[in-house]
């Protein structure tokens, strides 16, 4: 008896909300970034009669319907929160039968118009006392930190103004001017990272293709008190001068830039009280010149304290930003065991297909990251890095640059010849080819392949802590070549932006920019009229070969990494061989095996399976459907499929109420506005 | 059996099973819908419709997956209560009709001698397929 209750007390602290007890309390489904859930009712036998246990429509949530729902429902204690809309809401469904219970909506008109990030959200997140004060916690389109009860979904009157955090206040641009609150340039779409009582929020900004200046919002972390919303600290993505890398901003240019935010998830070790941050690029996405030196905090792993915000250690990932390579993904933290030796280390998935490694206590990586002489840039008033680092283990897990002509599509000597034309209009070259000032009359651009969505975008990667393996999706056929134009008159204080001299100027937008819920806008960003004719060939995209991919495939991959030895464990191409190329005449009859399909999606590793959803819809080897499928986590092996009605656009999560596990997948795309479905094995056989 | 019943069948099939591949629209539609494209679309899918970061391309293989095997009504649909993204529901339907036209054109669908309806349910007639059966 008395063992007993021993033993009740040792498991008590185990039973708090966690993937352990069934639940996912988190974006990640822990603050570790795993995506790993034990269960295990849903294993290679019978994943592919899973059925729809219930679906819910965001459509209603905002004034028209939404066609990218990004968001990773929570659900803890039998209750599903989540994201959704074009005005963001939140909802709480009841997790068995997707039956709404509340709903709570914030109408910020202008502010939310023109914000940075405008689609629905990736989620919520969940603080709870312990005691029976459950939180709701998420920022708004218009950058609001918004607390709310988890039981009624009314806003926690005691947590800052009636409900909410302005988190416009304190973010400044130039040495130090604070932003309109109203049309200052600041949001986020991540979910709050939340450990203990303390709340962490990012920022994020514009598209940085084509900005009207690089003395925008400036990049910052925060924590709050959960209880009461109050500052706790603020840590400075651009350092201060007096602050640890100030000096890598030469000529004083960290007073005349902007951006380096983060935008996507955070992760913490709640035991050694440090906070992992992954930070974004500098403004602007493809041109430095206007912030000679490295640039830190721009592109680098960031280790803080979780008390103080106080910086621990960092890794740049890439000096001197240039190639939009934000740091995209959750960091991971993983106890892996190398050489014998047990390390507590933090794994990075990147848009460059690498998997970067270190130590979490000491950011010193586990194995040799080499700095490598790379291409420099002949852009006025650039200067690049003379090297950047390479890991030496494990091995990229995806394709990260162009190697022609081996690389190109080979699926006939015509089609390889015609790629080889395409690309004698571009400068090509290995892994951080630094963009170039294209011209009609000679190179169009610099190709690249990767960074601007490739390799392991924000949906970030997998873990399982049981085996130390990590699951990732990269895209390895996003073929981007980089052409810098300067602006027209009057556009911008930047020297060069995003654009071919001799095509017809247009302002890049983010993805979602215009679809929030306040749209029509009062008034786009200022375009001056084209000086030149418009030329069919755009700066990005459009660039193939009878309607195929430049580059050969697999046109995605699924890797699985082993972390206690810093190799792939094992690969295979990501969904299914895309109609297109099915379709294509030139192939007729023609032995292609799997093609795999591009785009960036989250997966989930469960006791036994790896689960993630097609990045596009086929319709030539069964009827019109987008496949959620599962691998066996061991093998990489097909072990199931089961048709969605629409493409894969948030990332799965998976929980268990009452016995019966249940995974769920945000869907949308096309003619398909969004859409979360439960699915779950039938009740009877 | 008479002959405005026989004239009823003959109609009946001429509008039946029709697919982006039978001329569905005119080549002075998708003119005009090239027009309005430029002006309102290119911005985000680019001239060529080969899409950017912040939309996807119009033409193409990815473009196809998702619509080939459903009904024009559903695209124009989407574009009537989608687009442009800053400006949702400014398009007239003959607009919508028009800019549609122009992505069947760029997307290598034939001219006919018909306009492309603006009408939900003619649309419901027209299956997008990526494919010429």
């Amino acid at each position: 008896m008395r063992s007993l209750l021993l033993l009740a007390l040792l498991t008590l602290p185990l039973l708090a909300q966690s993937t352990r007890t069934g639940d996912w309390p988190t974006y990640t489904g822990d603050n570790r970034g795993t995506r790993y859930s034990p269960l295990d009712q849903i294993n290679a036998s019978n994943f592919s009669n899973l059925e729809v246990a219930w679906r819910f429509k965001t459509d209603n949530l905002g004034p028209r319907p939404e066609y990218k729902l990004e968001g990773t429902p929570l659900v803890v204690k039998g209750v599903l929160y989540t994201t959704g809309g074009t005005r963001r809401s939140v909802v709480a469904l009841d997790a068995k039968t997707g039956e709404q219970l509340w709903v709570y909506q914030l109408r910020e008109g202008k502010r939310a118009a023109i914000a940075p990030r405008q689609l629905s959200g990736r989620g919520v997140s969940y603080w709870t006392d312990g005691k029976g004060d459950d939180r709701i916690v998420f920022v708004t389109t218009g950058y609001r930190l918004v607390e709310l009860n988890a039981k009624t979904g009314q806003p926690i009157a005691s947590f800052g103004k009636e409900g909410m955090v302005d988190l416009k206040v304190g973010m400044v641009t130039g040495t130090g001017k604070q932003i309109d609150l109203e049309e200052g340039e600041a949001g986020l779409h991540s979910t709050p990272l939340i450990v203990k009582d303390v709340v962490i929020v990012g920022s994020s900004f514009k598209e940085g293709m084509t900005v009207i200046t690089h003395n925008n919002t400036k990049g910052l972390v925060r924590a709050f008190d959960a209880k009461t919303g109050r500052l706790l600290w603020t840590f400075n993505t651009i350092p201060r001068p007096g602050e640890f890398g100030n000096e890598t901003w030469q000529n004083g240019s960290w007073a005349t830039n902007g951006n380096t935010g983060v935008w996507t998830q955070m992760t913490v070790d709640e035991d050694l009280g440090l906070v992992y941050l992954p930070v974004e690029s500098p403004t602007s996405d493809y041109y430095g010149g206007e912030r000679p030196g490295d640039n830190l905090y721009g592109e680098s792993l960031v280790c803080v304290d979780l008390k103080t915000g106080k910086r621990k250690w960092h890794f740049q990932i890439v000096h001197h930003p240039i190639w939009d390579y934000d740091l995209s993904s959750a960091p991971i933290l993983a106890d892996i065991v190398v050489d014998g030796k047990p390390i507590k280390a933090v794994a990075l998935p990147s848009k460059e297909a690498f998997l970067y490694v270190f130590d979490r206590e000491t950011g010193k990586p586990v194995w040799p990251i080499e700095e490598r002489p790379v291409p420099q840039s002949d852009v006025p008033g650039e200067k690049t890095s003379p090297t950047q680092p390479f890991p030496t283990k494990p091995p990229r897990y995806a394709r990260n640059f162009i190697d022609v002509p081996d690389d190109l599509i080979d699926f006939t000597p015509e089609m390889r010849a015609q790629a080889k034309d395409i690309m004698a209009r571009y400068k090509t070259g290995p892994m951080f080819l630094p963009p170039i000032v294209g011209d009609g009359k000679g190179l169009l651009g610099a190709m690249q392949l990767g960074n601007a969505s490739g390799g392991t975008n924000w949906p970030g990667a997998a873990y399982d802590p049981e085996t130390h393996i990590v699951y990732a999706q990269a895209n390895q056929s996003a073929v981007s070549p980089i052409s810098l134009r300067k602006p027209p008159y009057g556009f911008s204080d930047i020297r060069y932006v995003l654009g071919r001299n001799d095509t017809e100027f247009r302002v890049s937008e983010g993805p979602g920019f215009g679809t929030a819920a306040d749209s029509p806008l009062a008034q786009r960003r200022p375009v001056a009229p084209a000086a030149r004719p418009a030329a069919a060939a755009p700066a990005g995209g459009g660039l193939t070969v009878q309607g195929l991919s430049l580059v050969k495939p697999p046109y995605g991959v699924i890797s699985a990494i082993n972390l206690d030895r810093g190799d792939l464990q094992w690969q295979v191409p990501y969904g299914e061989t895309p109609d297109a190329v099915r379709n294509n005449s030139a192939l007729k009859g023609k032995d292609l095996g799997n093609t795999g399909q591009g785009g960036s999606v989250g997966l989930i590793v469960t006791k036994t399976l790896v689960v993630l959803g097609d990045s596009q819809m086929t319709s030539v080897m069964h009827p019109r459907a987008a496949m959620l499928r599962a691998y066996d986590k061991a093998t990489g092996r097909e072990v199931g499929a089961i048709p969605m009605p629409a493409p894969q656009s948030g990332s799965p999560m998976t929980y268990s109420v009452d016995g019966k596990q249940y995974i769920v997948v945000a869907v949308s795309g096309g003619a398909y506005s969004g859409e979360y479905i439960a699915y779950k094995l039938p009740d009877h056989e | 059996m008479t002959a405005p019943v026989l004239l009823a069948i003959a109609t009946l099939f001429a509008f039946e099973a029709q697919t982006v591949w039978d001329g569905v629209y005119t080549a002075d539609q998708a003119k005009r819908g090239a027009a309005l494209y430029a002006d309102r679309c290119a911005t985000c899918h680019g001239l060529a419709l080969t899409g950017g970061e912040s939309a996807p391309a119009l033409t193409g293989g990815d473009f196809m997956s998702n619509w080939s095997g459903l009904t024009a009504d559903t695209l124009f649909d989407r574009i009537r209560t989608t687009m442009p993204a800053d400006k949702p529901g400014t398009l007239t339907r003959a607009q919508t009709a028009d800019v549609l036209a122009h992505i069947l054109s760029a997307g290598g669908f034939p001219a006919g001698q018909t306009e492309l309806p603006t009408q939900t349910e003619y649309l419901k007639q027209i299956r997008i397929e990526a494919v010429k059966k």
